[in-house]
């Protein structure tokens, strides 16, 4: 029995695990009592999800697809075929004609290489990752107040904070170490207000619970704003001397009172008083939420809005005081930090950025295009116009995950060539001439970024199956091919080049980052960071930035012919499109999608609890099992989207946020009714037909 | 901070240190059972008794707080007869010997307590097999509340509880109608903490038994 | 006690959730038995996780049994043990064709074992659904189904002036609202030296002191009612011919630590004793003796009676604390203690029912007098004890401290009836040591009792004759003490078990296993049960070696 400690696969808290590997397989997992962010602690994906490893249906082999089949093939002949095709494309319809798309489930290495690879080896900046559907607008939102993407804190100050406001987020199910932390926060005292239009497990803990409409958020952070303004809870001290632009929120906040909140979102304003007064009031307090702060067409604005209450009362930059968005992937903090993103570089620096391009021109040895490149929403865009010809995709199932289904099978049945590096064959592969056989995380190494800006080393436990073969070898590999080779003998020296390049990545090594890690910033001398901005912001001058942004109605709404509003989100059980889970023993835990939905309305429209029902909405159109719960709010259905058959994204359409594209999953207009041949709006007595 | 003493070696503690701290930071073993470093005390088990200066009997070192110049002896004889004692009651009750790599069937080596010498009633032989990842084998639960806590303490679940009374206590998970139909989260922090076996996961149970 | 669930029922407790073990009684008390569907919706109401609900409803004698619609429960304490051996538990067993903790077929009868009534001067005592009966002839009538309430002897005292056996009259309240303050009256409590009657003997002044000096928004008085010892009934008749002196003595303790609520703990197998505490709390309310503006100052205080469920163990104060929030009685380790924290995580003064009873004289006529009250001893205040059904003359007496144990024997209860003679005495409890006919000179008092290995306990003085066999009481004893565990801490969770069995297998009894045992009980043990337990068998084993059967 070896045992090797790495970090966690599934989510962002980025727990620590000691993997015991038995001939080649993995026999069990523990959790590693000194992980920084679990002490001791995992959940049941962490813990005992790993059967997928091992899985039959692991890929084996590279696949290509002949006679509209794919059929095993062998190294040289996919590798051959693939660089065939994009250098001919590349050639016929230039590098822009080509994009890839890193996973957030790689490790920091692995996007890394595979933005080195798009740029320098096919010479395009059309990269992005799967943060575009999630947390993008927080990267914006925190880029622009604060000036870091990142959480502004550690998971650590919730144990010393005063209260939290959790809004949007479930941690119980999404991120449940955290969510472990947060509830025992809440019985030792901390004061939780929990906003969501469901009420989470936490709010039976929590002290206030605020159930707003889908997609009224902004309106609930700006009364809160709003009454601590009016009732002289502002922190006077911190504002003049940390921030610039109070005087136009100050403007704003007149027009926000309780009752233009409550006209709004639905929330009592005796309530919303009573949960500004307890966060205003406390002397310590931390902002948490996830993608229904995100998710909505003006996401990237409640995020700067949150900054806002944050800066008021000088709940930021201290113990105990910390901005914590709960990043969903295990790496989708890295993913974006590592530059896979079309506009940025490592740690967001712009690619028109003169020196900072020329600093990789430099180390990479070819010139690179300043010009930004597409957002995963773009490609698909350009996929239908016939300007985008290929992709390269390792890592993530955009068929199942990214919204509109139809739209984005449209997007690859238009592309003429598509490469999926995977560990499954899922819904995208349907859609792909050549498959490369990629491996798990318990098969490779480098690091992943959890959600507190923590690098943290990721060690391979047991070797990747039949003929797969690491990510990053895969990538390199590709890129030497294409002419560029990038030179590394393993991923620690991509680290080391990483570091290189990125001043605020300086300090990190492998033997620097040991079991505990380092929070970036990281100094060359290794020193890290778990407060951000403790003595001043990340922007010029210094100073937070305040955001005077208004509330405006959300992209879809509940109307005569879509009654509900559904938004969707995830489940304890599962991890986003379930190809990892649903391939372990949690499927005997939760075997399917359901929708959930309040007595009332099942009342209103005959639904029964387990009844199947049709869900419509204006782009599409599934049939799921519906289950009663009083956990939601009337007016409001909620579903996940861990079985592909449901295929719950086939409701959601083009609605997304104004500054990022990330799609509006949380706000979707529906029509709800039993499955049957009668209709339940025909009287029983009309004449057939 | 306060200065103890202990095995004639003095060391420095934390407010708040216990007895049981102070002999760890001397590096000194005391054996224990129902102690989980990621939980309160419990003082169930009485394994970890010590002697202390000044006290007529031996005292739980778990649960006893340091003050200043307290004298800890670790090896204390009547402290270490009880827990012999006692480690060999845990034994008796127990339908078969516990599994070497387990905490129990170390604590009893290395206290040198070989088969137990009372015959009469074991805990009944009750396999709950039901959930895809843990096992729950009640006859080997010596009712150290180690599970219990950690669903509590730890996960916040509140999933398991201790049942019956005497002899017959044990554990259940919700209306004990196993891990499944309980407010469990299956987050495996009561297989980890188990000194027995007795919840532990479905895949080693599976494979101890091929082996 | 997990500091999580005591938080969740302090937060139920503020919008007036009733607890789970409330709820489970109540549902007992509606069908005779607790359903899954109980105790989820005793989850539901109480805030109590269901898993926690569960183990609540597994842990209580009151909550296990099946009630048919009319339920027996034959008493098996010791005194019923002492007067009737097991002929009486049999005897019903036959009669009514049930097994103990059966219930018939039909749902008509239901036989139940019970420990103790508190009718010890009577036994045996049999409770038939809410009557008790007991005496020469029970058997007969349970059989018949014609029980009828059996009498209880009047209590006396021997002091010049009855101190505990007279009803309150408020005298100390008013003193201390009128002349004391706070500090001073704490100052009284504890220059007059009251140490607990419960049997642990801890000076209650400075355990009020504790409690007065530690921080906390809200503080409590906790009566601890739960006189579980068999043979013993003196708090049964305090709180039911006095429960105005107990219910000043809480709200003196509430006066000098600061607290504003109180609880009493009553026994569920007492039946009488909580409608008698409730009548006179309704009393004292009011005449302006309870609750807000105490006699028109600024002092608030009232009190709450629980009832319990059916735990000896509950008697221990962290285990009683846990009941009174609808937890299972078991035991916590302390520290903390309970004056730092208990009810709700706040500082908490747990007392027994006769040591609250002391204090009103104490506050009426001051430390001096209450020191004066024994002459013949350094022990302060006077002692109620009583006696089992063997005696000629068996009651609660009112005795000082010094006298002898024969003096008692003999002349209080007028030696052994019917021309029976004391082979040994039990005092305290099942937990005292046993003292041997030859050793009743001993004095009745803390120190004279502790070196022969006795105990003042809570004062039952109970004899065995000649009838009875010490292998035998051995073995009562250990069943009563397994039985009763709480089961949380090792040596006695296992340790009582094992004992029971060496006794009970019938064979001979291996010595050099049992002393091993008998020290991991006294040094190991969590609590005084499991480190009690040990003192009868060594009296036994000292004084009756021969008839213990040892190898």
């Amino acid at each position: 029995m070896a045992t090797v400690t790495t970090t966690c696969g599934y989510c962002g808290v980025g727990c620590r695990l000691e993997a015991h590997a038995d001939g080649g397989r993995i026999a069990s997992i523990s959790p590693a009592l000194d992980g920084p962010a679990n002490e001791g602690h995992t959940c049941l994906k962490g813990r005992f999800a790993h059967g997928f490893t091992h899985s039959p249906d692991r890929l084996r082999t590279p696949l290509i697809r002949e006679d509209g089949e794919l059929r095993p093939a062998s190294w040289e002949q996919a590798l051959e075929r693939i660089v065939a095709e994009l250098e001919r494309i590349k050639g016929e319809h230039g590098p822009d004609a080509i994009a890839g798309l890193a996973s957030s489930r790689g490790t920091n290495e692995d996007c890394y290489a595979m933005q080195r690879l798009v740029r320098a080896a096919v010479g395009t900046n059309n990269i992005d990752n799967c943060s575009r559907v999630c947390h993008s607008p927080t990267s914006f939102g925190l880029r622009k107040s604060f000036g870091l993407s990142g959480a502004t804190g550690s998971f650590t100050d919730i144990d010393r904070a005063e209260v939290a406001l959790l809004l949007g987020v479930n941690p119980t199910q999404g991120h449940p170490v955290v969510g472990a932390r947060i509830k025992q926060a809440a019985l030792r005292g901390c004061k939780l207000i929990t906003i969501d239009p469901r009420r989470i497990e936490l709010a039976d803990y929590g002290a206030i619970h605020l159930a707003p409409r889908a997609g009224t958020n902004a309106a609930v952070v700006l009364g809160l704003c709003h009454v601590i303004r009016r009732d002289g809870l502002v922190d006077e001290e911190f504002i003049a001397a940390r921030t610039e632009g109070y005087e136009t929120v100050a403007e704003l906040l007149e027009s926000c009172p309780p009752s233009a909140v409550e006209e709004i979102t639905g929330i009592p304003a005796a309530e919303l008083e009573a949960a500004a007064h307890l966060y205003g009031e406390a002397a310590s307090g931390c902002l948490l939420w996830g993608l229904g702060v995100t998710e909505h067409k003006y996401g990237s604005e409640v995020v700067q809005l949150l900054c806002n209450l944050a800066m008021m009362t000088g709940k930021v930059g201290k113990p105990g005081s910390a901005l914590l968005p709960l990043r969903g992937q295990n790496n989708v903090q890295g993913s974006s930090d590592m530059g896979a993103l079309p506009d940025t570089y490592t740690s967001y620096r712009p690619v028109e950025d003169e020196e900072v391009a020329a600093s990789f021109e430099a180390e990479w040895g070819v010139p690179l295009s300043r010009r930004k490149g597409l957002t995963i929403p773009q490609m698909f865009d350009a996929a239908i116009a016939g300007e985008l010809k290929a992709m390269y995709i390792f890592g993530e199932d955009v068929a199942q995950t990214d919204p509109d289904t139809a739209h984005v099978a449209a997007a690859l049945e238009s592309l003429e060539f598509l490469v999926c590096q995977e560990i499954f064959e899922n819904e995208t592969t349907r859609f792909a001439d050549v498959v490369l056989p990629a491996s798990a995380f318990l098969e490779k190494e480098g690091t992943f970024t959890n959600a507190e800006r923590r690098f943290q080393v990721v060690e391979a436990a047991v070797p990747p199956p039949g003929e797969a073969r690491t990510d990053f070898e895969i990538i390199g590999e590709i890129s030497r091919r294409l002419g560029h080779e990038m030179g590394w003998e393993s991923p620690w020296e991509a680290l080391d080049e990483i570091a290189r390049l990125t001043p605020q990545y300086g300090g990190v090594s492998r033997e620097r980052l040991g079991r505990r890690g380092l929070q970036w910033p990281v100094r060359a001398d290794g020193t890290d960071s778990p407060t951000l901005y403790d003595a001043y912001f990340d922007r010029p001058g210094g100073r937070g930035h305040f955001a005077a942004l208004p509330y405006k109605a959300p992209g879809d709404a509940a109307d005569e012919e879509f009654q509900l509003v559904l938004v969707t989100g995830r489940v304890l059980q599962h991890y986003n499109a379930g190809t990892m889970t649903r391939r372990t023993a949690n499927v005997d835990l939760v075997d399917r999608d359901w929708l959930e939905i309040h007595p009332d309305d099942a009342a209103r429209l005959w639904i029964g609890d387990g009844d199947r029902v049709s869900v419509r909405s204006r782009v599409g159109r599934i049939e799921i099992e519906a289950r009663v719960s009083e956990r939601i709010e009337p007016g409001h259905v909620f579903t996940t989207f861990h079985f592909p058959e449901t295929r719950t994204n086939l409701l959601v359409g083009q609605s997304s946020d104004v500054n990022t594209s990330c799609p509006e999953y949380k706000v979707i207009a529906v029509d709800v009714r039993p499955l049957s041949e009668q209709r339940s709006f025909e009287p029983a007595l009309s004449p057939a037909g | 901070m306060s200065t103890v003493t202990v095995d004639g070696v003095e060391v420095e503690v934390d407010a708040g240190a216990t007895l049981l701290d102070a002999a760890r930071a001397a590096g000194r073993w005391v054996p224990t059972l129902c102690f989980d470093e990621r939980q309160t005390p419990f003082g169930a088990c009485r394994v970890c008794l010590v002697g202390l200066a000044g006290s007529p009997k031996p005292v739980p070192a778990c649960t006893t707080p340091c003050r200043e110049g307290m004298e800890i002896e670790t090896e204390q004889p009547a402290a270490r007869r009880v827990a012999g004692a006692v480690v060999e009651l845990v034994l008796s009750e127990l339908p078969e010997r516990p599994a070497a790599e387990t905490e129990l069937a170390r604590v009893a080596e290395r206290l040198g307590v070989g088969e137990p010498r009372w015959p009469g009633a074991v805990h009944e032989g009750e396999e709950d097999l039901r959930h895809p990842y843990l096992a729950l084998r009640h006859e080997l639960c010596i009712s150290c509340g180690r599970c219990v806590r950690a669903c509590d303490e730890v996960q916040g679940a509140f999933a398991l509880t201790a049942t019956g009374r005497g002899f017959e206590a044990n554990i259940a998970a919700g209306l004990d109608a196993g891990f499944e139909d309980s407010s469990c989260v299956a987050c495996g922090a009561c297989a980890d903490t188990c000194p027995t076996g007795a919840i532990t996961e479905i895949g080693l149970l599976v494979q101890s038994k091929a082996d | 006690m997990s500091q999580n669930l005591v938080e969740l029922i302090r937060r139920h407790h503020a919008v007036q959730a009733p607890t789970a073990l409330e709820l489970l009684k109540e549902a007992v008390a509606d069908h005779g038995e607790v359903t899954d569907a109980d105790r989820v919706r005793a989850a539901e109401l109480s805030g109590l996780p269901e898993a926690a609900v569960y183990g609540v409803s597994t842990f209580y004698d009151d909550l296990l049994a099946p009630r048919g619609r009319r339920h027996v429960r034959v008493c098996t304490g010791t005194a019923c043990f002492a007067a009737a051996g097991e002929t009486h538990v049999e005897r019903i067993g036959a009669g009514l064709g049930l097994e103990l903790g059966e219930r018939g077929a039909d749902g008509a009868v239901s036989l139940a074992e019970t420990v103790c009534l508190g009718f010890c001067h009577s036994s045996p005592a049999v409770r038939d659904g809410e009557v008790v009966d007991a005496g020469a002839g029970v058997v007969d009538r349970v059989l018949a189904a014609a029980t009828r309430a059996a009498p209880e002897p009047e209590w006396e005292s021997l002091l010049a002036e009855p101190v505990l056996t007279r009803p309150g009259e408020w005298a100390g309240l008013r003193r201390a609202l009128a002349e004391l303050d706070p500090e001073a009256l704490l100052a009284e409590v504890e220059a007059a030296a009251v140490r607990g009657r419960g049997g642990a003997g801890f000076p209650a002044g400075t355990k009020w002191r504790f409690a007065r000096d530690a921080p906390g928004e809200e503080k409590f008085i906790v009566a601890n009612g739960d006189e579980g010892d068999p043979g013993s009934y003196i708090d049964k008749y305090l709180m039911e011919r006095s429960p105005e002196l107990v219910l000043e003595g809480m709200a003196l303790a509430g006066l000098a630590v600061g607290a504003e609520h109180g609880f009493v703990l009553c026994r569920s197998e007492y039946p009488l004793s909580k409608p008698a505490l409730e009548a006179a709390a309704a009393r004292a309310r009011a005449e302006g003796l309870l609750g807000e503006g105490v006699l028109g100052t600024e002092f608030d205080f009232d009190v709450t009676v629980i009832e319990g469920a059916g735990s000896y163990v509950v008697g221990e104060e962290t285990a009683l604390l846990a009941c009174i929030q609808g937890l299972r009685g078991t035991v916590s380790a302390r520290p903390p203690f309970p004056a730092e924290r208990g009810v709700h995580g706040m500082p908490t003064v747990v007392n027994n029912i006769e040591t609250l009873a002391n204090t009103p004289f104490v506050a009426a006529r001051g430390a001096a007098a209450y020191r004066e009250l024994s002459p013949d001893s350094e022990t302060a205040g006077s002692k109620l004890v009583c006696f089992n059904e063997r005696f000629a003359r068996p009651s609660v007496y009112e005795v000082p401290f010094g006298i002898t144990v024969r003096e008692l024997c003999q002349e209080v209860a007028g030696g052994l009836r019917d021309g029976a003679t004391i082979k040994a005495v039990q005092i305290g409890g099942p937990l005292g040591g046993i003292l041997p006919a030859s050793m009743l000179d001993t004095r009745f008092d803390f120190d004279a009792l502790a070196a022969v290995g006795c105990m003042v306990g809570h004062g039952s003085v109970l004899a065995f004759d000649e009838r009875t066999s010490m292998r035998e009481v051995a073995t009562h004893l250990l069943h009563f003490g397994a039985d009763e565990s709480c089961g949380k801490c090792f040596p006695c969770r296992i340790g009582l078990r094992r004992a029971h069995e060496e006794f009970a297998a019938g064979g001979p009894v291996d010595r050099e296993r049992l002393e091993q045992l008998l020290e991991a009980l006294e040094l190991g043990s969590l609590c005084a049960h499991g480190s009690g337990m040990p003192a009868p068998l060594r009296s036994l084993l000292e004084h009756f070696p021969e008839e213990l059967g040892l190898a």
